[in-house]
């Protein structure tokens, strides 16, 4: 393993991959279903567009795209894999879904898929394993080299609440409503390899350094058991961004990744100065902050020793990148976004709406997999 | 001692002017509760040490403790639970019923062709054995063939709930389920007409009592279903109060359904199905029946093992039940392996096989209700798949545990300690 990640295979700058986790519902009562093993065995991938793979419980399942240099080929690569997906469940009396986390599901009940990788997973984590039934959207964004993605982790940090706050849908667990934007991040920081790169990491070499460490104390086997928000991918040549919640849409996936891909040109474009060390004193703080109010966040800047709103900043930064939208063709999508923002749509926004309308958490779900399977606009949740 | 407490009994009788006379038979509702908690406690004990489902050992203390074995439980005492049984089969009927997803169906026509298949195969093949093999005629071999299409829909939900099987095996076992029960309860209508045709001149029975079981049940079916969802619309979704609503019409549709001579498994499978297809806004979707609901399948399963005729079982009888059940299991495993389906593996597709080969309450009662048409003819013509269904009563719920255990489709935990099974 050790070779493997001393190798940072270099790949295209600011190419784009997506993985999508998603919710297996059962169509008698929109509960989360086993259903993975079942499915990945009646289905044939589409290699031309990604693939589909097992999760950690059986009632997730996955959709990988390929490795794509604009916005438009990750659209078509998820609508194509959605669609792929949405017929096969629906022959199992299934459906499919995004959010990141199921309203009501009930934890103990989920089962772990077969194979090695999870099996130690749940031996060494327990009852966490199945609580980490919850979905994310990752995405990764090209880098040329290590200390390219070394830099880029640090300077990314500061957006991830902006990236919480686009992204969240996760409102409901145990068939409550918690009051967060996204809860799905407190089931990830049970772990405890996650969190951020520390600040003391500052080049690939040091990188590299401190995973040896952490091999040799034992506390960590791969790259794979870094469950940080923003990590390096060396195999792909890729920063892969962590903190997403799965979106309830494909398009608000795709712009996700639009925002991703438009930050890192903006931030290569700039190269604004990074003070990893002071940063961390804020960082958990900013992100509690996404996660329990989304775009109604305060932040904290250490730089300038002050509090801004979330909002007011993700709207700055979404205006600071316009140029770099037009350049890769992303004016539209994003947009769209600025859109979302002003009216504070997101998929928690939506979930509480329909949970409002519906009264039952089972036909919000029901409500969630029938917008998924359908076509959505750039302002979509 | 029995002798000695009599005495006792009758001298404080002159002085304590309430005592009845001294009871010399034990009362039967008393027998029965003994009978249920010898069930549950045999249930357990053969969960534990044999692996073997509960719904197994209910079966066997009725079997044990009933008319046939030790007479705990007499005929008449047996009688007596008729609107207790009708009740338990009509709430697990309901359902089935409403497992019945058409929209499945429609999704993925391919498990209605297996279904027809499935069936059409096993009538065919058991109409086919009980005429030539065993000399029964056209009408009683209809209706054996009709009786023995469906699976047991307490057999496979009971341990679907028992071991929270969760997958496509127990998705599939439990539809085509449901499925066939549809099947065979229109057969079963039709086949009413041939015994009439068979045994009667009069041309007029053969014509109005299938059609008077058949529009009957669907009659109160569609107004019960119609009247659930209507107040069941008025309450709040999930609420215990939807429950309340769901139960009580369901035992009026029993009450109805009987008072009108109609079965009560076929008013009430109808009624489930009316409910599932008319439930646009999902009002009564997500209500589950209580867990009151599985102690009356125990009931059930009592009940019927008490009621099976083990006097009159014989070695050839037990040797043609035996030739049926291979018979009727491998055009089952045909239908359902190359019926179609073709999207789950084939291993799974011989697990759903293995799932539906149950056989039970409903087939018994079934038996019943024909044979009391023309009980000298009926009973010893359906000895057949009486006795079929008896020795079912005890493989059937391993079979079908055996499918969803092999499929991993079991929550391993709640299948070794919990659940009321």
């Amino acid at each position: 393993m050790s070779e493997a990640i001393e190798t940072f295979a270099p790949s295209g700058i600011l190419t784009l991959g997506v993985e999508l986790e998603l919710q297996l519902i059962s169509n008698r009562d929109f509960d989360l279903t086993r259903a993975a093993s079942d499915l990945l065995a009646g289905l044939r991938n589409d290699t031309e567009h990604g693939e589909v793979k097992l999760e950690i419980t059986e009632s997730m399942i996955e959709i990988n795209t390929r490795p794509r240099s604009d916005i438009a080929g990750i659209r078509e690569d998820l609508a194509v894999l959605r669609d792929l997906l949405v017929h096969h469940c629906a022959q199992q009396n299934v459906s499919v879904s995004g959010g990141g986390s199921h309203p009501f599901h009930h934890w103990p009940e989920r089962r772990i898929c077969p194979g090695e990788r999870f099996e130690q997973l749940h031996a060494r984590y327990g009852y966490l394993a199945k609580q980490f039934t919850v979905f994310g959207q990752h995405i990764h964004v090209g880098c040329q080299s290590g200390d390219q993605a070394i830099w880029l982790i640090h300077a990314l940090q500061r957006y991830v609440p902006h990236f919480i706050a686009l992204s969240a849908s996760s409102p409901f667990q145990n068939g409550t409503d918690t009051t967060f934007e996204s809860s799905r991040l407190s089931a990830v920081s049970a772990f405890p390899l996650s969190g951020q790169i520390p600040s003391s990491v500052m080049s690939w070499d040091v990188f590299l350094a401190y995973i040896e460490m952490l091999k040799d104390c034992g506390v960590a086997e791969s790259i794979k058991d870094l469950y940080w928000d923003i990590r390096p991918k060396p195999e792909y040549g890729t920063v892969e961004i962590r903190v997403c919640d799965t979106p309830l849409t494909i398009e608000r996936a795709v712009g996700l990744a639009a925002f991703a891909q438009c930050l890192t040109h903006y931030l290569l474009r700039v190269e604004p100065g990074i003070d990893p060390q002071l940063h961390e004193l804020v960082a958990r703080f900013n992100k509690f902050q996404a996660c329990r109010y989304g775009f109604d966040g305060v932040l904290a800047d250490p730089y300038l020793r002050t509090r801004v709103s979330l909002r007011d900043d993700l709207m700055l930064t979404l205006a600071a990148f316009e140029e770099d939208a037009d350049h890769l063709d992303c004016g539209v999508v994003i947009a769209g976004l600025k859109e979302a923002v002003r009216r504070g749509l997101n998929g928690t926004h939506w979930l509480r709406e329909e949970r409002r309308k519906l009264g039952g958490y089972n036909d919000v779900v029901h409500s969630a997999a029938t917008l998924f399977a359908g076509p959505s606009s750039p302002t979509s949740p | 001692m029995l002798t000695w407490l009599r005495s006792l009994w009758e001298e404080q009788q002159e002085r304590l002017i309430f005592l009845p006379p001294f009871p010399d038979q034990a009362d039967p509702l008393a027998l029965f509760s003994l009978l249920l908690v010898s069930g549950l406690i045999i249930g357990e004990a053969l969960h534990c040490w044999l692996r073997l489902p509960r719904i197994v050992g209910y079966v066997l203390s009725g079997t044990l403790f009933g008319p046939s074995l030790f007479g705990w439980i007499t005929v008449e005492s047996l009688a007596l639970t008729r609107p207790l049984a009708d009740t338990s089969l009509g709430l697990l009927l309901l359902e089935i019923g409403r497992r019945l997803d058409l929209r499945w169906l429609r999704r993925n026509p391919a498990l209605l062709r297996t279904a027809a298949i499935e069936a059409l195969l096993s009538f065919t093949a058991v109409y086919a054995y009980s005429r030539l093999l065993i000399g029964l005629s056209p009408a009683w071999g209809g209706a054996a063939a009709a009786i023995t299409m469906a699976s047991a829909p307490a057999v496979v939900l009971l341990p679907a709930e028992e071991t929270r099987a969760q997958g496509q095996v127990a998705s599939r076992t439990i539809l085509y389920t449901s499925l066939n029960c549809a099947l065979s309860f229109v057969v079963f209508t039709v086949v009413l007409g041939l015994i009439h045709a068979e045994h009667s001149d009069d041309w007029l029975n053969a014509w109005v009592h299938p059609l008077w079981v058949s529009l009957g049940s669907l009659v109160v079916a569609i107004l019960t279903a119609g009247l659930c969802l209507l107040i069941g619309g008025l309450l709040p979704k999930k609420s215990l109060a939807q429950v309340f609503v769901l139960v009580a019409v369901a035992l009026l549709a029993v009450g109805i359904a009987r008072m009108i001579a109609v079965p009560v498994f076929l008013c009430l499978f109808l009624m489930g199905a009316a409910i599932a297809f008319f439930d646009r806004g999902k009002i009564l979707a997500y209500t589950e029946l209580p867990q009151g609901h599985w102690l009356l399948a125990i009931v059930l399963c009592v009940i019927t093992g008490a009621s099976l005729p083990w006097r009159d079982f014989t070695l050839i009888a037990g040797l043609q039940a035996i030739g049926l059940l291979v018979v009727r299991a491998a055009a089952k495993l045909a239908g359902v392996f190359y019926g179609g389906g073709a999207d789950l593996e084939r291993s799974k597709r011989l697990l759903v096989a293995l799932g539906i080969q149950p056989l039970s309450s409903t087939a018994v009662f079934m038996t019943m209700e024909l044979a009391a048409l023309y009980p000298e003819f009926g009973r010893p013509a359906l000895a057949l798949p009486l006795f079929a269904a008896a020795l079912m009563e005890f493989g059937g719920p391993v079979l079908c545990k055996l499918a969803f255990v092999k499929a991993g489709e079991t929550d391993e935990e709640r299948s070794r300690h919990g659940g009321i099974g």
